[in-house]
């Protein structure tokens, strides 16, 4: 006979056995799901990521925070959690990839859209001259002004941007300033 | 935080300013500075601009994606397998139990819904789901071909009136019903009332020694290799009566195994 009450079991036996009935905190991950795929999308494109598996780094982002939701951990500041993860993660998956001056590559063409070196709507896209310049001064920045220029651009503070490239407030508005003043140097000439 | 009126703030003070990341008492203090200094304030216009640009650059040059619907499928069935996964019992004395096995495991059946005021159950020769959903010991195909294929212990009376009264016939003679385990302990059923039914002795076709049949029969295909264990176990929670048609290529039992 079983030593464990059986009241412990039980609960496990019937959300097992419910078809088709989803927890609030589903829900909740679901639609957080929804509102940030594409922004994390984009940003882990940024890594130099395929896209299969920028995708299936986001879906790990969000497994992780369904067990974060259901740990009743802190639900403070969900969008920098989840770009912290997302960028963690992303740093794991490129670093096992071990092709690092390739994927660099792939990132600049990623986050530019100039995947395909030919001219194409992307390239039109760019048509202004500032803009160009713009391109050229971002792509010819150090990988964390880039990723801080970004999320910044995303909408993230400077605490959610620090979060997420672990690195102090004041190295946040140092990096954006260092990267502004560049691209406007570059925009300029 | 000093301020001297004579030297100009760096852009990183400005940008702080202009992204709402100074304090009100900072914040002051640049306003002030800005008010009385056409540098500086050139100077933040300067950066707004490059901002104001930049923004621009970064919008226009998303880049088109995949739809979502696809990974959001994916992460709902994640989030489902997930979600069972998570609401069994972690405890380390509880897995240490399970190892022992002592564990009751309830075994999934398919049409199980959540608990609702109960109704009492027709008793039939089929269980009702929602109180016999089956329940079996943590164990393994070795364990249970190493015991003997005995009889099934007798149920004790306790248990048998809870049964009863689970079913809505507590009244009920013991005579007219023989409490089974729907799961037998021959194939690692546990002795719990959620893997015990009431019996009726009027069923006369599929009966008690129709399932026995079975029974064996899935036994004898666990130990042999050529059944899984927890599919033989699930087979029979979710309806003996199909597996007996299923492993006997019958639609009604067969002459030796039915009680006239």
């Amino acid at each position: 006979m079983a030593d464990v009450p059986i009241s412990t079991i039980l609960p496990a036996y019937q959300a097992t056995a419910a078809p088709g009935a989803r927890s609030p905190v589903e829900e909740e991950v679901v639609a957080l799901f929804d509102q940030f795929r594409e922004r994390l999308l984009r940003y882990l494109l940024g890594f130099g990521l395929a896209a299969p598996d920028a995708e299936e780094v986001i879906q790990d982002v969000f497994l992780s925070l369904f067990l974060h939701l259901q740990q009743g951990k802190s639900r403070d500041n969900l969008r920098g959690w989840l770009f912290r993860v997302g960028h963690n993660l992303a740093l794991k998956r490129r670093q096992r990839d071990r092709a690092g001056s390739l994927t660099e590559l792939a990132a600049d063409q990623q986050t530019a859209g100039l995947v395909d070196p030919a001219p194409g709507p992307e390239d039109q896209v760019l048509a202004s001259h500032v803009q160009k310049r713009l391109l050229a001064a971002y792509r010819a920045l150090p990988e964390r002004d880039r990723r801080c220029l970004w999320l910044r651009a995303e909408g993230l503070n400077y605490r959610e941007i620090a979060g997420v490239l672990e690195i102090s407030l004041g190295a946040v508005a140092l990096s954006l300033a260092r990267s502004l003043a560049r691209m406007e140097r570059c925009a300029k000439r | 935080m000093p301020m001297p009126w004579d030297t100009h703030l760096p852009d990183a003070q400005l940008l702080l300013a202009l992204d709402g990341e100074l304090s009100t008492r900072e914040t002051k203090k640049v306003q002030r500075h800005l008010a009385a200094c056409w540098k500086c304030r050139a100077r933040q216009q300067e950066l707004e601009r490059t901002i104001t640009d930049f923004a621009r650059f970064h919008q226009e040059n998303e880049i088109a994606l995949p739809s979502r619907d696809g990974p959001r499928a994916l992460l709902r069935a994640r989030l489902a397998q997930l979600s069972r996964a998570e609401v069994r019992p972690r405890h380390g004395w509880i897995w240490a139990a399970a190892l022992a096995g002592c564990v009751v495991l309830f075994v999934a059946i398919m049409n199980v819904r959540h608990p609702e005021p109960y109704r009492p159950a027709a008793v039939a020769a089929i269980p009702d789901s929602r109180i016999t959903p089956g329940a079996t010991l943590m164990t393994t195909r070795e364990s249970v071909c190493a015991q003997p294929n005995t009889n099934n212990r007798a149920v004790p009376v306790a248990l048998r009136r809870k049964v009863f009264a689970a079913y809505g016939i507590a009244g009920a003679s013991p005579r007219d019903y023989e409490v089974d385990y729907l799961i037998t302990p021959a194939l690692g059923g546990a002795d719990d009332i959620h893997n015990l039914w009431p019996q009726p002795y009027s069923a006369t076709v599929w009966n008690a020694e129709v399932k026995d049949a079975l029974e064996d029969r899935l036994r004898d295909m666990v130990c042999d290799g050529s059944l899984d264990l927890t599919e033989a176990q699930r087979e029979i929670a979710v309806n003996w009566i199909a597996a007996y048609k299923k492993y006997f290529h019958t639609d009604r039992p067969l002459t030796e195994h039915y009680r006239q």
